[in-house]
């Protein structure tokens, strides 16, 4: 299909998705106070830097009055109270004129308690709209109300970076407990056809996504075989409890620095005659990175060389380690390794996105899954694989919870397939994982930014 | 000094890329088959036939520290008179490298940085063998070794417009700077091309000559250094390589004909040398100039808001890189005692999960010491806190190398020699403190004023710290080694070193004189 064809069908696709956003529109008002909140972010930088860093220190406070004091100081630094003395500050015309009120507030004896109180709740009650919850366990009703909305899920397990065994021990100790938990939630879990079965055969319920780093302190960017020994024993471990569960074991990528290791040691294992029948794994593709397609090809290449019994998931992200990746290539003088250009950015991931689904089409045992919030890579997908003919179950389109609840909603009244990623964690954890997708959410790169701030919908669907 | 504005850092080698990997490992097996390195003798004579210079010192030989059976490199042990003929030919040479436009000078020393450049992968490879250096660092002290070299050209380049003055109808003022004279320069083994290339560099470029001593566990990587600066066309007896240990070391201190010394090494050697270069000799006419970088004991502060998946790393690097034989090493943390728990606790297990084995292993997060003393010295310290709780990581089994295990102890009195003396090893206390403030008592306290950390999120503690200027370089929610050129100006006060900081826009200063000429240019009452 030529070019022009197949972006007609994607916008066909696009309006349909924008039209499935919950209230039917894109100015869905979201709660006053949030919304005023999210137009704040955007608009104000250092505001911006100073509540990411509030959010970031809160679980750190041991008391109210640290947390007012934690507060009160970002603030004032938004403020632009100076900080090296009268004259060197910068210039006035760069501070955050809200920031400087609301240190004004903070600042008061005697709004210290609620303040803290509400900083405590506001940020707390954020976290929650991304968090399941403590455990698989504690988010057991969330999981189901998902499934009975039409969403199959992946549980994330947020924590804290493991530095040492006995933290990496832990870590495989809590995926364990979840597998058991979500293959024993998924049995209660009425039947969902689109949501249970694909071409390829069944869809496991039981869904879990696992970080490497998580398992082992030994990961080292110049030594990627070390990982291997030290992780092998537990994601072996993992593998055959998936297996003997039934469940589906994914493990997500993450930065540059443990792209090899984590390659590595879970095609490695994979590829063993245990496993050739189950369990159901799947692996992430960074459209980010400019040498992602070569990765494409490697995963190709071994499905292709390694057939077994349970069909391989690739999922397709833009990748979440964006400015990490930028930062630590300035810092070093090296190339950086991922797109500059937004639009190349997504250029790539719908290329990326075509080749995926291709293969599957070729027959290739291999299960796409495009997880984005843009409605255009999404749009993308879809009327490509229309275009393909491939039947709708085919591809499965993956959101996270909190970024992507309306999108998930869209997908469903689209009749198509979604997977939300759910964190779960303690708040701690949980704190973390806010700031970097509120950081995401606000960047001026963002879709979902731009659509939340009202954005023309033909521009957001426009061809990159 | 605007010209800094073009400099960029050399790029660190990419060693996460597989082929970049392979390519380093080549270069080090292209190395082996030319060991042992044979270096020629200071006082230009040819290679005796006894293998010793021409002084009559014998030999010196490097090995490698993970494996002390293979021999890295030989040189002549160069004596005192080898110290005084080396003073003689750079003092012969002098007045021609001193006239020399300083353009001349500086486009030889970036040709210089030039051909560092194009044997980086060799030299990383030599530090790797020599030094005991992991290969990140390995590469990284090559790589700054050239950003000196590129930094301090830039920065005589801008020195010899001189300064603006205030000029006033009838006179002209101008200000020059002027080279002094002979520099020594000993230099460390720790990094071995980086520390002389920065001290040799910023003495030449500015019109002075040099007699260079390396240390004595380094010589092949001193040879690498004056090898290029000769074939960039610094001539011959501007620089002088002198191989030796401590007898050539202390005759040029006491030359009269050496105008100034830049020496980095231990506290005890520094204050020596600034002693025995104040003591004048017959018919020395200047007063000896010595830049000294010596010891740190540098403290890394924890505050109660500390993120610990930050700080563990970070405390683990800066006390364990390269075995912590780097004097902007961390020796002791002081931690609020709200986080001292759980802070000591990851430390212990992310200690335990180090890997120590040979350099040359990419796997490996430390390597050996550089040598059979530091092994016992370092030794010796543990012994001395015999009963103290500690935390270890293995060392490899069934070798001869130099190993000392990574070592942590928690809360030992502050009268235990691990807290108050320079270890130089992979050796860190851990203490709990009742606030910031106390720590900063702590650090201000202590002798040395090197690098220090400050792991905290709020603004106004860093403000706090920052102002106070307890240390020279204050690294704050990072690991506190690894100073860039022209971004983290190193060097510290107390006992740490007599001041200017290397990499950084005043270094240049302490190897010139400033001349200034004040021309009436009124004649016969008419300004002309
Ligand atoms: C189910 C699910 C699972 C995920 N798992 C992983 C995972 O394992 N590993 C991982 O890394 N990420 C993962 N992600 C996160 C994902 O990478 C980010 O959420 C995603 O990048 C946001 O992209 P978008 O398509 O939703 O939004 P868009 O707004 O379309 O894209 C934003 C993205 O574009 C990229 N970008 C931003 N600025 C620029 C620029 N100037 N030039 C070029 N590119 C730019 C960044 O990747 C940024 O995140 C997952 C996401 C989902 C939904």
């Amino acid at each position: 299909m030529d070019e022009v064809t197949l972006d007609e069908r994607v916008q066909v696709w696009g309006s349909r998705l924008a039209a499935g956003l919950p209230s039917g529109g894109l100015r869905r008002p979201r709660a006053g106070a949030e919304q005023l909140m999210m137009r704040w972010l955007i608009g104000d930088p250092r505001l911006r830097a100073a509540l990411f860093r509030f959010v970031d220190v809160r679980p750190a406070c041991h008391s109210r009055s640290e947390l007012v004091r934690h507060l009160s100081e970002l603030l004032e630094e938004a403020g632009g109270r100076e900080r090296f003395g009268a004259g060197e500050g910068p210039v006035d015309g760069e501070h955050s004129g809200v920031a400087r009120r609301l240190a004004r507030l903070t600042g008061r004896r005697a709004l210290e308690l609620p303040t803290a109180a509400a900083a405590a709740l506001g940020v707390a009650s954020m976290a929650h709209r991304f968090i399941a919850g403590e455990d698989a366990e504690a988010a057991a009703g969330e999981l189901r109300s998902l499934w009975e909305h039409g969403r199959c899920v992946t549980l994330d397990l947020l924590g804290e970076a493991t530095l040492t065994e006995g933290e990496g021990e832990l870590y495989a100790e809590r995926c364990t407990q979840t597998l058991r938990t979500l293959a024993q939630l998924g049995a209660a879990w009425q039947p969902a056809p689109m949501l249970d079965h694909d071409g390829l055969g069944p869809l496991p319920r039981a869904n879990l996504s696992v970080k490497v780093s998580a398992l082992t302190p030994h990961l080292r960017a110049n030594a990627p075989r070390r990982a291997l020994e030290a992780a092998r024993e537990r994601l072996l471990a993992l593998l055959r409890l998936a297996r003997e569960l039934d469940a589906h074991l994914h493990v997500d990528m993450e930065s540059l620095d443990t792209r090899e290791s984590i390659t590595e040691l879970f095609l490695e294992l994979l590829a063993r005659d245990e496993f050739v029948a189950g369990p159901s794994a799947g692996i992430v593709l960074q459209a980010y990175l400019t040498d992602s397609e070569e990765q494409l090809e490697r995963l190709l290449a071994w499905v292709e060389g390694n057939p077994r019994g349970a069909p391989f998931t690739v999922r397709l992200v833009k990748g979440a380690y964006w400015d990490h990746e930028v930062v630590l290539a300035a810092q070093h003088g090296w190339r950086t390794p991922v797109f500059t250009d937004r639009r190349a950015c997504d250029r790539h991931y719908e290329h990326l996105t075509r080749r995926l689904l291709d293969a599957r089409a070729g027959g290739l045992a291999l299960r796409p899954a495009i997880a984005s919030h843009n409605l255009r890579s999404l749009a993308h997908a879809l009327a490509y694989a229309d275009a393909l003919r491939l039947e709708p179950e085919a591809v499965e389109l993956q959101v996270l919870r909190g970024l992507g609840d309306d999108t998930a909603a869209a997908i469903n009244a689209c009749g198509r397939r979604v997977r939300v990623y759910c964190p779960v964690g303690d708040l701690v954890a949980g704190m973390a994982y806010l700031v970097r997708r509120l950081l995401e959410n606000t960047s001026n790169d963002s879709f979902l930014a731009a659509l939340g701030s009202g954005a023309d919908l033909r521009l957001l669907l426009e061809r990159p | 000094m605007t010209a800094h504005a073009t400099f960029r850092n050399e790029p660190a080698l990419e060693l996460r890329r597989e082929p970049v990997r392979a390519q380093a490992l080549r270069a080090l097996a292209e190395l082996r088959t030319k060991l042992p390195l044979r270096i020629g003798s200071a006082s230009g004579a040819a290679w005796g036939a006894d293998g010793a210079g021409g002084g009559g010192g014998g030999e010196l030989r490097s090995h490698n520290p993970a494996d002390p059976a293979e021999l890295i490199a030989v040189a002549p042990a160069g004596t005192a008179a080898d110290a005084r003929a080396a003073v003689t030919r750079a003092d012969a040479a002098l007045t021609a490298w001193a006239s020399l436009e300083a353009s001349v000078r500086v486009r030889t020393l970036q040709r210089a940085a030039g051909l560092l450049r194009e044997r980086r992968l060799e030299l990383a490879a030599l530090e790797v063998l020599e030094a005991g250096k992991p290969w990140p660092e390995a590469d990284a002290d090559v790589c700054e070794a050239i950003d000196f070299l590129e930094y301090y050209a830039l920065g005589a380049a801008a020195l010899a417009q001189g300064v603006a003055l205030l000029q006033v109808p009838g006179e002209r003022n101008t200000l020059r700077y002027h080279p002094r004279g002979v520099h020594a320069v000993i230099a460390p083994w720790n990094f071995p091309l980086a520390i002389p290339a920065g001290m040799v560099s910023a003495a030449l470029v500015t019109g002075n000559t040099v007699v260079f001593k390396p240390a004595e566990q380094t010589p092949a990587c001193g040879h690498a250094l004056v090898q290029a600066l000769h074939a960039a066309g610094v001539p011959e007896d501007a620089v002088v390589l002198l191989t030796g240990s401590d007898e050539p070391a202390r005759e040029l201190v006491a030359h009269p004909l050496v105008h100034g010394i830049a020496f980095t090494g231990s506290c005890a050697a520094g204050q020596h040398i600034i002693r025995a270069a104040a003591e004048p000799h017959p018919g020395q006419r200047h007063v000896k100039r010595v830049i000294a970088e010596m010891g740190g004991k540098n403290c890394i502060i924890v505050d109660a808001d500390a993120d610990l998946d930050d700080a563990v790393p970070a405390i683990v690097k800066s006390a364990f890189g390269f075995a912590g034989q780097k004097c902007s090493a961390a020796a002791r943390v002081l931690v609020c005692e709200e986080i001292a728990e759980p802070l000591s606790e990851r430390l212990a297990g992310a200690i335990a999960a180090l890997r120590v084995g040979p350099a040359e292993d990419f796997a490996s997060d430390l390597s050996a010491v550089i040598d059979a003393e530091a092994v016992t010295r370092i030794g010796a310290f543990l012994e001395g806190a015999e009963h103290a709780p500690r935390v270890q990581a293995q060392v490899p089994a069934g070798t001869d190398g130099h190993y000392v295990p990574p070592t942590m102890f928690v809360d030992l009195p502050s009268s235990s020699r691990i807290v108050r003396e320079e270890v130089f090893g992979p050796v860190l206390s851990c203490e709990r403190v009742t606030s910031v403030e106390a720590a900063v008592r702590i650090v201000q306290e202590g002798d040395f004023g090197l690098t220090g950390g400050l792991f905290t999120r709020s603004p106004r503690t860093i403000e706090y710290v920052s102002r106070l200027g307890i240390v020279g370089n204050l690294y704050v929610n990072r690991e506190i080694t690894g100073a860039m050129v022209g971004r983290q100006p190193f060097g510290g006060g107390r006992l740490s070193g007599t001041g200017p900081k290397a990499g950084g826009p005043d270094y240049l200063l302490s190897f010139v004189e400033a001349r200034s000429v004040s021309e009436n240019t009124v004649r016969h009452g008419l300004v002309i």
